[in-house]
């Protein structure tokens, strides 16, 4: 186990899940709490007080971004679960929904009470089937037990849920880009201004927050914010789950306390690399993260202020194994066919660079690279920094560049040989 | 989808009030699950049905990869190509099950069994390589375990 | 009232507008290819970015004003995003200007030689797509030009309601499509997409190939179609350019009509029918006078009429609310006391033409009725047996209804069987040989000017009253 354990805390059964077994760990006992001895603006500034930074991927501050919402404007209000999980190399939303559906529920109806919200969403990626089964089977729980309705537990709160299935896009992972397919629209994201907290679905104040984030609501409420500040580090309250995969020999989903060491985390809870190789590398949180070579996280501790020193992010917490002997071109190629494939086409950036960024990968693989294309590689990602309508322009770029910046050399070979340094599959299990 | 409309009636007292141009996304998924596919009559009836403009529902059918406006065959397998399937062997498994079918991803056996599609990340990267076949998530392949699942598939 | 600074230079702005309304009033040209000011703010070609001290690159188009805000649109960061967004854009931009109508007036062209001016940076094939798609029977849809600014889109859903267009698919592979079971073809502001297009995606079929822009030019008039009165540009060959050994017609017919932007009648856009107008002006004329089928000269046709003017003794005219102001002026002063005067509505609404809308389209289908109603009697003519002579002043009169007995004077411009049965037919000039002014129905009134030569047996209907009205002679 890395460090404590706030959401994994409990051993997973087939019935762990239930609406019974969640309040025998004490479920529903925040959402009282909150309801009966806090004031919404209470809460509020208990999340705040928390520090607890977004978990989709920006680890913006959950309680700055709710705090731009004004209670008492007269108009609605929404609450959005934005479970669309799609970066590449996460799904620790997906354990949640899973194993623990009713933290998050819990965790909305106590910032619905919050937020003023009477109308809260679940946005899950329409691939999802039994996360999603688990889901609707708790909300339907919920239901019965009276948690959502009307006058929730006896109070003046009232408070329903819709779980909104996606249909394939990963730009609908994007919050604007969410709240259009949630208004049955093409998954187009929006410029900002306005922020959605002050018009967001339907123009209304909207708040979406990762599933994640949600989920530790619950546990701030019943235990207070100093009490979660204990947890992690001054900078990074609490833990995060990741999602590991790629070369180690138990990938899975874990939850790490901040500031646990990298190195240990990967060679004790995910039993180090395939094949008992060296890390090459590492994509820390999701591939739009940057990523870091086996020396450059040697002596790093995961927390998002290590890895913004490092110049690399937490991101969605989807950590990408990479092992020595791998190779860094054609595992390129596969991001940039990824971003490529996700693009709305909306602004021209993004629109034109995805695609230009995977013809050359293509055409590198092929064999048929030319030296100026490293250049033009990074040209493509400069000009999608910060000059998008959202960020998978950016993020297309930073995958990019990324890798170019540890890897250039691998490149460079590539293109004179017309062949990979390695042998160019991607499994370390059976590669030579 | 005239006979669905009970069903799209009591979705709709789920949601508040003007948010009939949310239900596009779940009434077109119902009516894809009922029928196989979406039809171009489907569009009129649920344009009129829900009272937006035709073009929303055509553009949401391209624009979502999970809708389609023909029908595939009966069991659709759907590979994930992305990053840690790939490096954990996808590649091989489709590979394998392209020459087992015969086809090549975005085509149908000629029975219309099945269809072969790649798709991008589904979110199951700790149990790669993976594939879905209709709506469920088949983990931890091998290609004898995609074998099996072949013959069971009828 | 905000304080801003856009290249170092104070400028007044008000809360509600963005930084680039605020730079474009006050002389900051800021390139734009999605922005419109009658169009929401779509925000997606991203060249409109401008650098803001302290905070970076932005788009200008839905910047917000603040107070004290230093913003540069020249800086040497904000050339270089403005080159590699050309360089995106035209990325897959196929290289067609040679064959390409906008070729002249392509806003593409114009930044790529302003602000880029370097050959793509790719090697790689160019994404190719539908180049003759059949948008509607009017307009021809490049998807390989569009740069998907969605002007076109946005002005079906926003302006002309047709919610005829949207986006299929995604990424460099989306396409504009029009929705399948209400084509464009049913959207009498379709034609306005062709203006909007900032590129050569959009093309209109009447115009397509016609002729290159800058062998054009524009004189300004007023569409007839309707009471609205929309003032547009008639396109027509330049003088210097008048082909000498082809069709001589093409140098005296309308290439093309667009809109003239006018704030107080109709905005920049026009309906379809302004853009068809050729089918009405380019009818087949009536080039000659005639006694009673017979061609004449002039002198000879304004004489005789002026003889059966005197001899009347009950003379009815019927007035065409065609007439320009000046004409119906003339037409009051010199003939009013003549003849017992009535207005006759030249044009009613044509089988499956809309007939109102909240837009443009009025139901009175003829251009100056508001101020023939100033001068003229609004009833019909009381037809009796003692009617001797009946002038009817332009089309769209029922011959069967003047009584038997009276004489026919016909003034009329285009051919028809009804100006040889007259007893005398003058030629009349149209809207593009002359130079008037009409009313529309608000009382706006809107000018038009002469851009083409009138036959030489052909009168103005001004000059014929006024002659008209003079006592019979020998000579006019």
């Amino acid at each position: 186990m890395a460090g404590r354990q706030l959401i994994m805390s409990f051993p997973v059964t087939a019935t762990s899940h239930s609406l019974a077994e969640y309040r025998g760990r004490g479920g529903y006992g925040a959402l009282e709490k909150a309801l009966r001895q806090m004031q919404p603006a209470g809460v509020v500034k208990e999340v705040t007080a928390s520090g607890l930074q977004g978990r989709g991927g920006a680890a913006f501050s959950v309680g700055r971004k709710w705090q731009v919402v004004v209670y008492d404007d007269g108009q609605p209000h929404y609450l959005i679960a934005n479970a669309d999980e799609g970066e590449p190399g996460t799904f620790k939303d997906r354990w949640i929904l899973e194993n623990n559906p009713h933290v998050l529920l819990e965790s909305m109806l106590i910032s619905s009470y919050a937020l003023n919200v009477r109308n809260c969403f679940v946005y899950i990626r329409g691939e999802f089937d039994l996360p999603y089964r688990r889901l609707a089977g708790a909300v339907e729980e919920a239901y019965a037990a009276g948690m959502f309705g009307e006058r929730i537990l006896g109070t003046d709160f009232s408070c329903d849920i819709v779980v909104y299935r996606g249909a394939g896009a990963y730009v609908a992972g994007e919050a604007s880009g969410l709240l259009a397919s949630l208004e049955g629209k093409k998954s187009y994201p929006r410029n900002r201004p306005p922020r959605l907290t002050v018009k967001g679905l339907y123009q209304r104040p909207t708040v979406v927050n990762n599933v994640e984030s949600l989920a530790n609501i619950a546990w701030i409420i019943a235990n207070g914010a100093a009490a979660y500040k204990e947890v992690g580090t001054p900078k990074s309250p609490g833990t995060r789950l990741f999602s590991v995969s790629g070369h180690v020999n138990r990938p899975g989903v874990y939850e790490v306390e901040l500031g646990y060491p990298w190195m240990k985390f990967l060679e004790e809870d995910c039993g180090g690399i395939q094949a008992g190789r060296a890390i090459k590398c590492v994509v820390p949180g999701g591939v739009s993260s940057k990523v870091l070579t086996g020396a450059d996280i040697k002596d790093l501790a995961l927390s998002h202020e290590a890895l913004w020193d490092a110049g690399s992010t937490l991101g969605s917490g989807g950590m990408i194994v990479i092992a020595e002997g791998t190779c860094m071109v054609s595992l390129l190629q596969i991001l940039m066919r990824f971003y490529h494939h996700e693009s709305c086409g909306q602004c021209t950036p993004c629109r034109h660079g995805t695609g230009w960024l995977h013809r050359i990968l293509d055409r590198i693989v092929a064999g048929q690279g030319r030296p100026e294309d490293i250049e033009r590689l990074y040209y493509i990602s400069k000009f999608n920094d910060g000059t998008t309508i959202c960020g998978l322009g950016d993020a297309a770029g930073y995958a990019c560049s990324g890798i170019l910046d540890k890897f250039r050399d691998e490149f460079e070979y590539y293109i004179e040989h017309k062949r990979s340094r390695y042998d160019g599959n991607l499994e370390c299990l059976r590669s030579s | 989808m005239k006979h669905l409309i009970p069903e799209f009636e009591k979705l709709r007292e789920r949601f508040p009030a003007g948010f009939e141009s949310s239900l596009v996304l779940p009434c077109v998924r119902r009516i894809q699950e009922d029928r196989g596919y979406v039809a171009d009559e489907d569009i009129e009836q649920l344009a009129a049905y829900l009272g937006v403009p035709p073009i929303q529902i055509e553009e949401v059918l391209s624009f979502y990869t999970q809708f389609r406006r023909k029908p595939i065959g009966r069991w659709h397998l759907q590979f994930c190509h992305n990053l840690s399937c790939s490096m954990n062997g996808a590649e091989r498994i489709l590979a394998h099950v392209e020459k087992r079918l015969g086809i090549r991803p975005g085509q149908t056996t000629p029975d219309g069994r099945y269809t072969l599609s790649v798709a991008e990340c589904l979110g199951s990267c700790g149990t790669a390589p993976m594939m879905m076949v209709n709506d469920g998530y088949h983990e931890n392949l091998t290609c004898a375990k995609v074998d099996q699942l072949l013959e069971e598939l009828k | 009232m905000p304080e801003i600074f856009i290249n170092g230079q104070p400028v007044q702005a008000r809360d509600d507008q963005t930084v680039l309304e605020v730079a474009l009033a006050n002389g900051h040209f800021i390139p734009t290819f999605c922005w419109h000011p009658q169009l929401s703010t779509a925000g997606n070609c991203r060249m409109c970015l401008v650098e803001v001290e302290g905070r970076g690159l932005d788009i200008a188009c839905n910047m917000p004003v603040n107070a004290g805000m230093k913003v540069s649109t020249d800086s040497d960061d904000v050339k270089a995003h403005r080159k590699a967004i050309l360089q995106f854009i035209t990325l897959n931009h196929p290289v067609d200007c040679g064959i390409c109508d906008k070729a002249g007036e392509c806003t593409l062209q114009d930044y790529h030689y302003t602000y880029n001016g370097e050959a793509s940076l790719s090697i790689d094939a160019k994404v190719r797509s539908t180049k003759y798609y059949n948008l509607s029977n009017r307009i021809l849809l490049d998807n390989e030009r569009c740069i998907l600014c969605l002007r076109c889109t946005r002005f079906t859903h926003e302006v002309s309601k047709s919610m005829a267009l949207g986006v299929e698919r995604r990424g460099d592979v989306s396409n504009i499509r029009p929705v399948e079971d209400r084509p464009l073809a049913e959207d009498p502001y379709s034609d306005n997409i062709v203006d909007l297009c900032p590129v050569g995606a959009l093309q209109s079929r009447q115009f397509l190939y016609k002729s290159r822009v800058w062998y054009l030019e524009a004189t300004p008039s007023v569409c007839p179609g309707c009471e609205r009165g929309c003032t547009i540009q008639v396109w027509h060959r330049k003088p210097e350019w008048f082909v000498k050994s082809l069709d001589q017609r093409q140098n005296t017919s309308i290439a093309r009509i667009t809109p003239l932007e006018n704030p107080a009648v109709n905005g920049p856009w026009i309906c379809n029918k302004g853009r068809d107008l050729a089918r009405i002006f380019e009818r087949t004329r009536a080039d000659q006078p005639m006694i009673k089928g017979r061609p004449v000269p002039v002198a000879e046709a304004l004489d005789a009429a002026r003889r059966l003017i005197g001899a009347a003794r009950h003379p009815v005219a019927l007035v065409s609310n065609w007439g320009s102001n000046e004409e119906l002026d003339a037409f009051k002063r010199y003939l009013g006391e003549v003849f017992a005067s009535h207005l006759k509505r030249d044009w009613m609404p044509q089988e499956g033409e809309r007939l109102e809308d909240d837009l443009l389209i009025r139901p009175d289908k003829n251009p100056n009725t508001a101020k023939a109603l100033e001068l003229f009697d609004d009833t019909d003519p009381a037809y009796h047996d003692g009617t001797d002579l009946v002038l009817v002043w332009g089309e769209g009169y029922d011959f069967a209804r003047i009584p038997p007995q009276a004489k026919v004077i016909f003034m009329n411009s285009y051919l028809q069987p009804e100006n040889g049965h007259a007893d005398v037919f003058l030629a009349l000039s149209i809207q593009t040989e002359r130079a008037g002014h009409y009313t529309n129905f608000q009382g706006v009134v809107s000018a038009f000017e002469p851009c083409f030569p009138k036959g030489e047996a052909v009168i103005d209907a001004e000059v014929a009253f006024k002659a008209l009205a003079a006592p019979a002679r020998g000579h006019p």
